[in-house]
C-alpha cells in the first residue's frame, strides 16, 4: 500500500516549527496579558502590512469579521447585501445575523460572482456587496468597485480564503471598504484555533471595529456604544506572529504545487482545472477542478489513500437554512452546475512532487479505467 | 507588601502541566471542536449539576446567544439591572432587543420585588446578573416568569458553583451563560464561554447556531455564527476545572475573613446582607463605603490592588443615553456606583496578604 495522502495536514506544518512555537506560547505565559496583550497589537500592524492596508483589527473568527464589518458600516434589518452562493455558509450567515437579507448572484467559471448578474441583482435595498475571494484567486475587483461607485454601495471583500491574494497588482482586502479575513485552522495563515482580522482604510471605520469587539468600552468605564466582545486571543496572535514568517513561503510553495497540477492534469478531457488570469495572483486556499462523476472519482481516489473533499456541495440557496430567501433550483445555473462537479485536491505546502504526480496519475487512471 | 487583584502568576507555578498539554495539542492539530473540548463541557455540566453544557466564545456571547434561541430579537424588551458590568447589555442590544432596568436590592443582585412593574407586553425574558458570584432571588424570579410566561435566563458569568439551598445556578432558567475569562473562578488563558442548559431542544439549537449552522459538513439547517470554545482553552480548562470546589472554598474563606472583620465598622462599611441559603461564591468581594475614592487611593499606595466594580452603572453609561434614563431612576445601582470598593479576594491570597488588607482598611478609617 502507497503512503497515504491526506486532504489536509496541519501536523506537518506544526512539526517543522515547533520550537518556536513552543516559545511564543512561553512568552506569554511570562506576563500573562491574555486579553488583547502586545502581541495582538504586533500582528495586528504586520497583518495591515501583508495586505497593504492601513488598519487592521484582530478579532475572534473571520465570520466575527463579516458581521463587525456589516454591522460597522451601518447594515441592518431592511437593507439587502449581495454575495455569491458558491462560498462557504459564514458569506450569507454574516448578513443575517445582523439583521440584513442576502442576495445572491451566479457566478463565473472563476468561482467568483460575475459583476453583469451582481448588477442585475441591485434594488433600492441594497446597501453593500460581499464578494468573495473563493479559493484564493480574487474577483472581479475592479468591476466590483466600478458597480459600486455608481451605485453608492459599500463594499465587504470576504478575503477569508485568499490573505496576499492580488488584482492587477493589488492585494485582495485593500479594495473594498473592509476585507476580512479568516485565520481558521485550514487557513494557509492559521492560528491554533478560531481567529480572524479586518483590515480597513478607513480610520473611523477602524475606530468602530476597535470599539465592537470590545464591548463598546472606550476606557475601562465607560461604555459609548452597546457590543458584544470578539478579540483575537493574544496567546494566539503570538503563534501567528510566529507562522507570519512563513506565509509568503507557504503561499509560494502551494502556487509552485498548483503549476504541477496545472501541467499534470493538462489534457484529461473529463477534467477542467482552475486557470488563472494573468492580471490575478491565486494563493490556492483550496485547488479545485472540476470533474465528470465527481462522486466516483472522490472516491477512487480515497482508494488509492489520496483525501480530497467539496467545497461546497449544496450552494447557499439550496440549503434548509435558505428556505425563507424564497430561492429554487435552477436560480444559479453556474454555481450549481459546479457544485456537481468541484473537487479539491491536497495542495498544502508539505506535499512533495511525486505526491502531486501521483495524485495527477490516479486521476488519469479512473478515468482510463 | 504587595497584595495583586490578578493572580495568574501564582496560576503559572505548575505551568509546565499545562504546557505539556498544550504542547500535545498542537501537534494533533485538532483545534476546533476537538476531544478536549467535549471533554470539558461534560465536566463542566457535571460541575453545575446540569445535563448540557455548551462551550462557546465568550460569556457575552453565552447570553446573546441564549437569547437568540428563545427567539429574542427586534421589537422585544429583556429586563435586566444596571448593576452589572456592561456586557450584559451589550448581549440584550446585539439581538435587537431592548434592555430594560431594574434596581438591584443591597447584595447587587435585582430586586425580585420591583420586577413586575417593569413588565410590558413587550417583555420576553428575565435576565437576572448573579453579580459579584451572588445569587440572585431566583424562586422570587421563576415565580413572576411563570405568571407573565416569560422566559429567564442566568447571567451567571461570575458566579461559577453559585447556588441556592445546594441548588446551583443554572437550575432556574431556561439557560445559564458562564463567563471563563482570565480572571474568573474557572478560568482559561483566553476569551471562553459556557452555556449551560436543561434542554435537549435548546442545546441541540445552541450547538448548531455555534457551528454556522451546520448538521453536517455539507447541510445547514439554519444560519448560525462562528463561537466555539477554543480546544486549545479547553484543555486549560480540564487542568483547572478539578480545582474549581477547591478554589470556590477559599474565595469563600478570604470572604468570611474580610466579613467578619468589617462588621465591627458598621457605620463606615455596609456590608451586604449575605442571604440564608446562598453560596454566594465571591467572584468579586465588593462593599459600600463610606469616602470610597479616599480609601481607594489610601489601600494603592499601600500597594493593595483594589477596584471599583463599576464606577458608572450601566444606565448612565453614554451607550444608553437612548434608553432615556436619568440620574435617579435606580437609587440602589447608583449608591453601589459611588460607594463599591473591591478588594482581592482571590485563591491564591495567603492568610498574611488577608490581614494586610484588613489591617489597611481598618487603619484608613482610624487615621
Amino acid at each position: 500500500m502507497q503512503r497515504r495522502i491526506p486532504y489536509v495536514n496541519v501536523v506537518g506544518q506544526h512539526a517543522a516549527i515547533k520550537a518556536e512555537l513552543h516559545d511564543a506560547l512561553d512568552r506569554v505565559l511570562d506576563h500573562g496579558h491574555f486579553i488583547l496583550g502586545e502581541e495582538v497589537e504586533e500582528f495586528e500592524r504586520l497583518f495591515a502590512e501583508l495586505c497593504q492596508s492601513p488598519f487592521a483589527i484582530g478579532v475572534n473568527s473571520g465570520t466575527d469579521a463579516l458581521i463587525l464589518a456589516l454591522r460597522a458600516l451601518g447594515i441592518g434589518p431592511g437593507d439587502e447585501v449581495i454575495t455569491a452562493p458558491n462560498s462557504f455558509v459564514a458569506s450569507a450567515g454574516c448578513i443575517v445575523q445582523v439583521g440584513a437579507k442576502p442576495v445572491f448572484a451566479d457566478v463565473r467559471e472563476d468561482f467568483n460572482l460575475d459583476p453583469a448578474l451582481l448588477e442585475k441583482a441591485i434594488t433600492p435595498r441594497t446597501k453593500a456587496i460581499l464578494p468573495v475571494h473563493l479559493t484564493g484567486r480574487p474577483a472581479d475587483m475592479d468591476a466590483i468597485m466600478d458597480i459600486a461607485r455608481r451605485h453608492h454601495l459599500r463594499v465587504i471583500e470576504d478575503a477569508a480564503q485568499a490573505v496576499t491574494a492580488e488584482h492587477r497588482g493589488r492585494r485582495v482586502g485593500s479594495f473594498g471598504d473592509a476585507g476580512c479575513f479568516s485565520l481558521h485552522p485550514l487557513k494557509t495563515l492559521n492560528a491554533c484555533g478560531d481567529g480572524g482580522v479586518v483590515v480597513t482604510h478607513n480610520r473611523e471605520l477602524c475606530e468602530k471595529i476597535q470599539l465592537m469587539r470590545n464591548l463598546g468600552l472606550r476606557t475601562r468605564e465607560n461604555a459609548v456604544l452597546w457590543s458584544s466582545n470578539s478579540r483575537l486571543d493574544t496567546l494566539q496572535a503570538s503563534l501567528l506572529l510566529v507562522k507570519l514568517k512563513y506565509v509568503a513561503e507557504w503561499t509560494e510553495k502551494r502556487r509552485a504545487n498548483a503549476r504541477i497540477y496545472d501541467e499534470k492534469l493538462q489534457g484529461i478531457p473529463n477534467v477542467q482545472v482552475p486557470m488563472v488570469a494573468p492580471h490575478e495572483r491565486a494563493v490556492y486556499h483550496t485547488f479545485v477542478i472540476q470533474a465528470e462523476r465527481r462522486d466516483e472519482l472522490k472516491q477512487y481516489l480515497a482508494d488509492q489513500g489520496i483525501g480530497t473533499a467539496v467545497h461546497y456541495a449544496i450552494p447557499i440557496h439550496l440549503q434548509e437554512a435558505a428556505a425563507g430567501l424564497g430561492y429554487r433550483r435552477g436560480d444559479f445555473p453556474v454555481a450549481e452546475r459546479q457544485a456537481a462537479h468541484i473537487l479539491s485536491l491536497p495542495i498544502y505546502p508539505e506535499l512533495r512532487r511525486e505526491d502531486l504526480e501521483r495524485v495527477a496519475e490516479t486521476i488519469k487512471s479512473f478515468y482510463r479505467s | 507588601m504587595r497584595v495583586n487583584f490578578s493572580y495568574l502568576d501564582r496560576q503559572f507555578a505548575d505551568v509546565d502541566t499545562y504546557l505539556k498539554d498544550i504542547r500535545e495539542l498542537v501537534l494533533t492539530g485538532d483545534f476546533t471542536l476537538g476531544p478536549p473540548l467535549r471533554e470539558f463541557e461534560e465536566r463542566f455540566a457535571q460541575l453545575m449539576d446540569a445535563p448540557y453544557a455548551i462551550g462557546v466564545g465568550t460569556g457575552t456571547d453565552a447570553i446573546a446567544m441564549s437569547l437568540k434561541m428563545l427567539g429574542v430579537g427586534p421589537g422585544d424588551e429583556v429586563i435586566t439591572t444596571p448593576n452589572t458590568f456592561i456586557a450584559t447589555v451589550g448581549a440584550i442590544v446585539m439581538t435587537g432587543a431592548r434592555p430594560v432596568f431594574v434596581d438591584s436590592e443591597d447584595g447587587y443582585v435585582i430586586d425580585p420585588t420591583k420586577i413586575e412593574a417593569a413588565i410590558t407586553p413587550r417583555t420576553k425574558v428575565i435576565l437576572p446578573v448573579h453579580y459579584t458570584g451572588n445569587v440572585a432571588d431566583m424562586p422570587a424570579i421563576m415565580e413572576t416568569a411563570h405568571r407573565h410566561n416569560l422566559a429567564v435566563v442566568e447571567d451567571a458569568c461570575q458566579s461559577i458553583m453559585g447556588a441556592i439551598d445546594g441548588k446551583p445556578v443554572g437550575s432556574w432558567g431556561a439557560t445559564a451563560a458562564f463567563s471563563l475569562h482570565p480572571l474568573k473562578n474557572l478560568n482559561v488563558w483566553a476569551d471562553g464561554g459556557v452555556i449551560v442548559t436543561h434542554s435537549a431542544e435548546l442545546a441541540e439549537k445552541l450547538r448548531l447556531y455555534r457551528n454556522h449552522g451546520l448538521v453536517n459538513r455539507d447541510e445547514v439547517t439554519m444560519f448560525g455564527i462562528n463561537c466555539r470554545l477554543d480546544t486549545i482553552q479547553a484543555v486549560v480548562g480540564n487542568r483547572l476545572i478539578s480545582q474549581t470546589r477547591q478554589i470556590t472554598e477559599r474565595r469563600i474563606a478570604n470572604a468570611k475573613r474580610y466579613d467578619e472583620a468589617f462588621a465591627g465598622l458598621g457605620e463606615l462599611i455596609n456590608l451586604p446582607t449575605r442571604r440564608p441559603g446562598v453560596r454566594h461564591v465571591f467572584h468579586l468581594y465588593v462593599l459600600r463605603v463610606k469616602r470610597r475614592d479616599d480609601l481607594l487611593a489610601y489601600l494603592r499606595k499601600n500597594g493593595i490592588d483594589a477596584k471599583v466594580h463599576y464606577p458608572i452603572p450601566v444606565h448612565l453609561q453614554k451607550a444608553a443615553a437612548y434608553l432615556g434614563y436619568k440620574s435617579g431612576d435606580f437609587p440602589m445601582a447608583e449608591e453601589h456606583a459611588r460607594t463599591a470598593i473591591t478588594l482581592p479576594g482571590h485563591q491564591h491570597l495567603t492568610e498574611d496578604e488577608v490581614s494586610y488588607v484588613i489591617e489597611n482598611v481598618r487603619a484608613f478609617y482610624r487615621g
